[in-house]
C-alpha cells in the first residue's frame, strides 16, 4: 500500500509577504495622517517640529519585528497559513497607532511588547517540533501551574492603574496578567483530554466529568476575583470545544441556558454584576456615573460616522481607559463605520482561518486546539466589541493583538504561534473529519455575531449619530467651540452682546453686555449653552443656514461645522440696560414690544447674572432662592390676576353681554377670600371695577361671556401657547374647558402666564385690536456677508376691533401721560404676590406704538407702576 | 494656504481606505484563486477505472466502473444494483479518494467481506481483491493510470 501523496501547497509563498506589504503601507500612511493631525487641528501649516512625530518609532519597530517573523516563520514552517500572520500583524499596527495617537507613554510601552512577543515568538520557532507534544503531554500540570500563579494575586496582585480589580502580577513597571495565560492553558489542556479521551468516547458523562471539574475551578478562581470578562471567555471556550467534541447540539443550548441563569443570579446577588447590567440595559437613565463610559463610548462612535474623523482629528480620549477596553470605539471615531467594518472583517477571516486550519489538522489534539484559539479570539474579540456598542453588556477583556496590554499581547502572539504550527502540521495529512457540521455551525454563529456587531456600530454611528452628538454630555461639542469660530450676537443696532475672541485652538466666548447674563445665556464648555446662545445654538455653530457643500467640506476635512454666523437681534441696548437698572434689587421682569411689529424692544428679568464668571458662580447660582438664572420674562409663568380685565370688558362689549355691575366686589376662592386691588371709584361703574380689578366683577364678566368665549379670547390673545422666539419656554396649553367660567376670569384659577406673552396681550391695545407675532432675532449675515432676515415675521391677528381697542385705551388713559395703563395683583397657589403692569402708548399718528409689561414678585403695584413707566417713558422718548 | 493641511489628510485618509480595503480584497482574491486552483486540481484527477469480475455467473460478464463513488445493493438507485436476497438495498460502497479506491460497509445485514474477513471500517484496495456481499461475490482489477506530470500543478 503506497502513502498517499501530499497534497500540493496551492498558495505562492509570498502571499504572506505580499499582504505584509499593504499591511505596511495601511500603517505608513495612518503615521503619515497622524503626523499632519495637529495642522489640520489648528487650521494652519505649523512649523516641522510642532507636527506629531513619536509614533514613527512604533512604525519602524513594527516593521522590523513583522517583516523579521514572517520571513523566519517561512524558513522554518514553510507550509503554515499564509494569511494569519499578515491580518494579525495589521491588527496589532493598527492597534499600536493607535494607542500611540492616544497616549505616548502607553505607545512606547506597547511598542516594547510587541518586540519582545515577535523576539520570542521567533525563538519558540527553534523548537517548532517540539512545543506541540509537550503542552499536550504535561496537560495537568500547565493549567495547575496557570491556577497557581492566578491564585498568587490574591496574595500580590497588584492593578497598574491603581484602581479596579487586582488581577495583575509583577512590580517596578512590569505586570503580567496570569489570566490571559490562563486561556490558553485551559484550551491546551482541553484539547490534549478531548483527543485522549476521543477513541474510549461513550456519551457526554466522561467527556464533561473531568473537563467540568477543572473549567468549574478556573471559573470559580476567576469569580472570586471578579475578573467576569475572563470567565465569559471560559465558558465560551469550554462551549465550543465540547460541542466539536460531542457533536451534540444541546450542548450549546444547555450552555446558553446557563450562561442566561448565571446573569440573573448574577444580577440578583452580585453588586457588580447588576451594576453593568443595569447600565447594559438602561444606560441613559444615569448618563454621569454608572453608565459613564457606555454613553461616551456611543457618542464616540457616533462621532465616527460613516467615515471616522480622521487619524488624530478625534477626540476618543473622552471615553475612559480609551487604549484597552475602549479601542474599538477610538478606532471607529477616527475611521468610521468603514475602518469598524474593515477592523471586523479582519478579525472574522483570522477566526475562519483558524477554524480552516482546525479541519486541516493532522490529529484530534492539534484539531481541538486550533478550534479552541479561534473560539478565543473569537469570543474575546466579540465580547469586548459587544460591550463598547452596547450589544452585551460590558466586560473588561482586551482586543487580541490590538488593545493596549503586554500579557494581552503576549498570549496574542503565542496563540498565532500554535496556529502556525497547527497549520504547518495538517498540510501534509489531515485526519478524516468524522462530522464538519458542528465546525460549520460554529462559524456560521460567529460571522453571524461579527456581522451583528458591524450593524450595531452602523445603527450607533450613522442612524442614531446625529441625535446623540446634541446631547449636552458630549463634550465634542465644547472643544469644537475652541476651534470653530461662533457668531456673534449683536442689538438692532449691530453693537456687540457676546462674541467670541481668542484665536483658532482658543476660542472663548466674550460677554460683553455682563449684566444680560439670563436673557442672552452663555456657551460653555462645561455647563452647555442657555438663553439665545442654546436657542439660535444652530445659526451660532455654524450647522445652519450655511452653503450645503460648505458644511459638507467642513464635516469631511475638519470633522467640524463651519464657522458660525452672526445675529442681529430685535433688542435695544440702551433700553435694556435701563429696564434691567429700574428692575434692580427686585425679582422681576420687563418687556418692551413694539406695539405694531411685535419686536421686542428690551427683555430684562432680575435678579441676573454674568455669564463672564460663570465657572465662579455656578454652585450659588444653582443654590440661589432667587433663581437667578430663570429669564422671568419669558420662561416665567404666573397667575395673571385683574390684569387681563379690560380685554373681558372688551370682549363683553362687543359682544353686548355686558351685564349689570355686581353688587360683591370681593370673590371667595378656595376659601381665599380675593379683593379688589385698590378701591374702585365707583362701585356700579364697570370701567371703574375693572380698573381696580376687582374679582367680583371680573367674575361676572367671565360668567356673562360663557365658557366657550373666554377659552376664544384667551386662545386668540395668545396665552395658551409659547410666542415664536428662539428661548426655551415653559409648555402653555389649552386646558380641556374652563366649567367655571367665573372662577376662570379671575385670573386666579390655575392659568399661568409669561410676561411676554402679556406684552403682546397689550400691544392689541396700542396696534389697533391686533395682536402682532413676538420677533427677538431679526436678521443673519449669511457665509457671504449679506444680511438675510431670521424669518418672515407672522402676520398680526386681530383680536379686538379697532374701535373697540381704542375707546379700551382711551378708559385706561393716563392723566399725565401719553399713555394708558393697567395694574393688578395676582395670587399664586403658593400664597406668593405679584403685582402686574401692562401699559402702552396711545395711537398719536406717526409716533411709533410701544407697550410694556412688568411683573414683580412680592411687590406691589405702585412700585410695578413707577418702574413700568419709567421704562415705557423712556421708550417713548418723552 | 492654511488649508492644504486638511486636503493632504483628506487624501491620505483615502489611500488609508484603499490599502486596508485593498488588504481585504487580496485576502479573498487569494483564496479565490485558491479555491479555483483546488477545483481545478480536482477535476484533472483521473480515477484509475475499477474492473468487477463476478465468481459466478457467465465468465466475460465484467463491469467496468470510471464514476468515484460507487454504491451497491439491491435498491434501483444504486450504480450497481445486485438482485439477490442477501443483499441488502444500500449494501456497501466504493469509493475513490486520497489516491486510492476505498471500500465501506453501509450497514448490510449480511455483512461485506473483504478477502474473507468481515469489514468493519473503510479500507484500501488493491487489484485481486475479493470481495463479498451476501452470497455474491466477486473479484476487483485496478487499472492503472498513465502517470499525470507534477510539473503543471506546481505554482510559481
Amino acid at each position: 500500500m503506497n502513502l498517499p501523496r501530499p497534497l500540493r501547497r496551492l498558495l505562492p509563498a509570498s502571499v504572506s509577504a505580499s499582504l505584509l506589504r499593504l499591511a505596511a503601507a495601511f500603517l505608513g500612511l495612518f503615521a503619515l495622517a497622524l503626523t499632519l493631525a495637529p495642522a489640520v487641528r489648528q487650521r494652519s501649516l505649523l512649523p516641522l517640529a510642532e507636527l506629531r512625530w513619536a509614533h514613527w518609532l512604533g512604525v519602524v519597530v513594527w516593521v522590523l519585528a513583522l517583516f523579521w517573523l514572517d520571513r523566519r516563520t517561512r524558513e522554518a514552517l514553510p507550509n503554515r497559513d499564509p494569511f494569519i500572520i499578515p491580518v494579525a500583524g495589521l491588527l496589532a499596527g493598527w492597534g499600536l497607532l493607535t494607542i500611540w495617537r492616544l497616549t505616548f507613554e502607553f505607545g512606547l510601552r506597547q511598542t516594547a511588547w510587541l518586540a519582545v512577543s515577535c523576539a520570542l515568538f521567533v525563538l519558540a520557532l527553534r523548537y517548532r517540533e517540539r512545543i506541540l507534544p509537550l503542552l499536550r503531554r504535561y496537560k495537568y500540570v500547565w493549567l495547575l501551574a496557570g491556577l497557581l500563579i492566578t491564585a498568587l494575586t490574591f496574595l500580590f496582585g497588584t492593578n497598574p492603574s491603581g484602581i479596579g480589580p487586582d488581577l495583575w502580577l509583577g512590580c517596578c513597571g512590569l505586570y503580567f496578567q496570569p489570566s490571559e495565560l490562563l486561556k490558553l492553558l485551559l484550551i491546551i489542556y482541553l484539547a490534549a483530554y478531548l483527543a485522549d479521551r476521543q477513541p474510549l468516547m461513550t456519551g457526554l458523562l466522561p467527556l464533561l466529568a473531568p473537563t467540568a471539574v477543572m473549567t468549574g475551578a478556573v471559573l470559580l478562581l476567576l469569580m472570586v476575583q471578579r475578573d467576569l470578562g475572563t470567565a465569559w471567555v471560559f465558558v465560551f471556550i469550554y462551549t465550543i470545544l465540547i460541542y466539536i467534541a460531542a457533536g451534540r447540539r444541546r450542548v450549546l443550548l444547555a450552555s446558553a441556558l446557563v450562561l442566561v441563569l448565571a446573569m440573573v443570579a448574577g444580577y440578583e446577588l452580585v453588586g457588580l454584576v447588576h451594576a453593568r447590567i443595569d447600565s447594559w440595559l438602561n444606560p441613559w437613565v444615569d448618563p454621569t456615573n454608572r453608565s459613564y463610559q457606555i454613553v461616551q463610548a456611543l457618542m464616540a462612535i457616533a462621532a465616527g460616522g460613516m467615515f471616522g474623523r480622521g487619524p488624530g482629528l478625534g477626540s476618543p480620549g473622552f471615553v475612559p481607559v480609551a487604549h484597552s477596553d475602549f479601542i474599538y470605539t477610538s478606532i471607529v471615531e477616527e475611521s468610521g463605520l468603514l475602518g469598524a467594518i474593515a477592523l471586523l472583517a479582519l478579525v472574522a477571516f483570522l477566526v475562519v482561518r483558524a477554524l480552516r486550519i482546525s479541519l486541516h489538522a493532522r490529529d484530534a489534539y492539534q484539531r481541538y486546539l486550533a478550534i479552541g484559539l479561534a473560539a478565543y479570539i473569537a469570543s474575546q474579540s466579540l465580547l469586548i466589541i459587544g460591550g463598547n456598542i452596547r450589544m452585551l453588556p460590558l466586560t473588561g477583556v482586551t482586543l487580541p493583538f490590538v488593545s493596549y496590554g503586554g500579557s494581552s499581547m503576549l498570549i496574542s502572539f503565542f496563540a498565532l504561534l500554535l496556529l502556525c504550527l497547527v497549520s504547518h502540521d495538517g498540510v501534509h495529512r489531515s485526519a478524516p473529519v468524522l462530522n464538519s457540521r458542528p465546525t460549520l455551525i460554529i462559524a456560521g454563529l460567529l460571522l453571524g455575531a461579527f456581522a451583528l456587531a458591524a450593524a450595531i456600530t452602523g445603527w450607533w454611528g450613522v442612524v442614531r449619530g446625529p441625535d446623540l452628538l446634541t446631547r449636552t454630555d458630549n463634550a465634542r461639542r465644547g472643544l469644537s467651540d475652541r476651534y470653530v469660530w461662533r457668531g456673534a450676537l449683536l442689538d438692532r443696532d449691530y453693537q456687540p452682546l457676546s462674541r467670541t475672541g481668542g484665536s483658532a485652538g482658543d476660542y472663548t466666548r466674550e460677554y460683553v453686555q455682563t449684566s444680560l447674563g439670563n436673557v442672552l445665556g452663555y456657551s460653555h464648555p462645561q455647563f452647555g449653552q442657555s438663553g439665545l446662545e442654546d436657542g439660535l445654538d444652530p445659526i451660532l455653530r455654524g450647522e445652519e443656514r450655511q452653503p450645503a457643500w460648505g458644511l459638507w467640506l467642513n464635516h469631511i476635512l475638519y470633522g467640524r461645522p463651519s464657522p458660525g454666523l452672526d445675529v442681529q437681534l430685535s433688542l435695544d441696548l440702551e433700553l435694556t440696560l435701563h429696564s434691567m437698572d429700574a428692575l434692580e434689587g427686585q425679582r422681576g421682569a420687563a418687556v418692551v414690544m413694539d406695539a405694531a411689529s411685535g419686536e421686542v424692544l428690551a427683555l430684562a428679568s432680575q435678579p441676573g447674572f454674568s455669564a463672564a464668571s460663570l465657572s465662579d458662580d455656578w454652585q450659588s447660582l444653582l443654590a440661589s432662592q432667587d433663581s437667578p438664572l430663570l429669564n422671568r420674562a419669558v420662561q416665567g409663568a404666573y397667575p395673571p390676576g385683574g390684569v387681563l380685565g379690560p380685554w373681558l370688558l372688551a370682549a363683553a362689549r362687543s359682544q353686548n353681554t355686558l351685564p349689570q355691575a355686581p353688587a360683591e366686589t370681593a370673590y371667595v376662592l378656595n376659601e381665599l377670600a380675593l379683593e379688589c386691588t385698590r378701591p374702585p371709584l365707583a362701585s356700579d361703574d364697570w370701567d371703574a371695577l375693572v380698573e381696580a380689578a376687582c374679582p367680583g366683577a371680573l367674575a361676572q364678566l367671565g360668567l356673562a361671556l360663557g365658557e366657550k368665549n373666554l377659552m376664544d379670547l384667551y386662545t386668540q390673545l395668545g396665552l395658551y401657547s409659547a410666542p415664536d422666539v428662539p428661548l426655551r419656554q415653559p409648555a402653555f396649553s389649552a386646558p380641556a374647558s374652563l366649567p367655571r367660567p367665573g372662577e376662570a376670569a379671575t385670573g386666579q384659577a390655575g392659568m399661568l402666564v409669561s410676561p411676554l406673552q402679556l406684552a403682546r396681550v397689550a400691544a392689541t391695545l396700542s396696534n389697533g385690536g391686533q395682536l402682532p407675532a413676538a420677533q427677538l432675532a431679526l436678521a443673519v449675515k449669511d457665509a457671504s456677508g449679506e444680511w438675510q432676515p431670521y424669518a418672515e415675521p407672522a402676520a398680526a391677528q386681530p383680536v379686538l376691533s379697532s374701535a373697540a381697542a381704542f375707546s379700551q385705551a382711551q378708559r385706561l388713559a393716563a392723566a399725565d401721560a401719553p399713555i394708558w395703563e393697567m395694574s393688578a395683583y395676582a395670587f399664586g397657589t403658593n400664597g406668593r404676590r405679584y403685582a402686574w403692569y401692562l401699559a402702552g402708548s396711545l395711537s398719536r399718528g406717526d409716533q411709533p406704538a410701544r407697550v410694556i409689561a412688568v411683573l414683580l414678585e412680592d411687590s406691589s403695584t405702585p412700585r410695578a407702576i413707577s418702574i413700568g413707566r419709567a421704562i415705557l417713558l423712556t421708550a417713548l422718548g418723552e | 494656504m492654511a488649508e492644504l493641511p486638511a486636503y493632504i489628510l483628506l487624501g491620505l485618509r483615502a489611500l488609508m481606505a484603499l490599502a486596508l480595503y485593498g488588504f481585504l480584497a487580496w485576502c479573498f482574491l487569494t483564496l479565490w484563486r485558491e479555491l479555483k486552483q483546488q477545483a481545478h486540481n480536482l477535476a484533472r484527477q483521473r480515477i484509475p477505472t475499477l474492473l468487477v469480475m463476478p465468481d459466478r455467473g457467465p465468465t466475460g460478464e465484467q463491469l467496468r466502473f470510471a464514476t468515484a463513488e460507487v454504491t451497491l445493493g439491491r435498491h434501483p438507485s444504486c450504480e450497481w444494483v445486485l438482485a439477490d436476497e442477501t443483499v441488502s438495498s444500500r449494501h456497501a460502497r466504493l469509493v475513490f479518494h486520497h489516491d486510492h479506491w476505498w471500500l465501506e460497509d453501509l450497514g448490510s445485514r449480511n455483512g461485506t467481506f473483504l478477502n474473507g474477513d468481515a469489514l468493519h471500517a473503510p479500507v484500501v484496495l488493491t487489484s485481486q481483491d475479493h470481495i463479498r456481499c451476501g452470497q455474491i461475490s466477486f473479484t476487483l482489477q485496478i487499472e492503472a493510470l498513465p502517470q499525470v506530470s507534477a510539473q503543471t500543478q506546481e505554482q510559481p
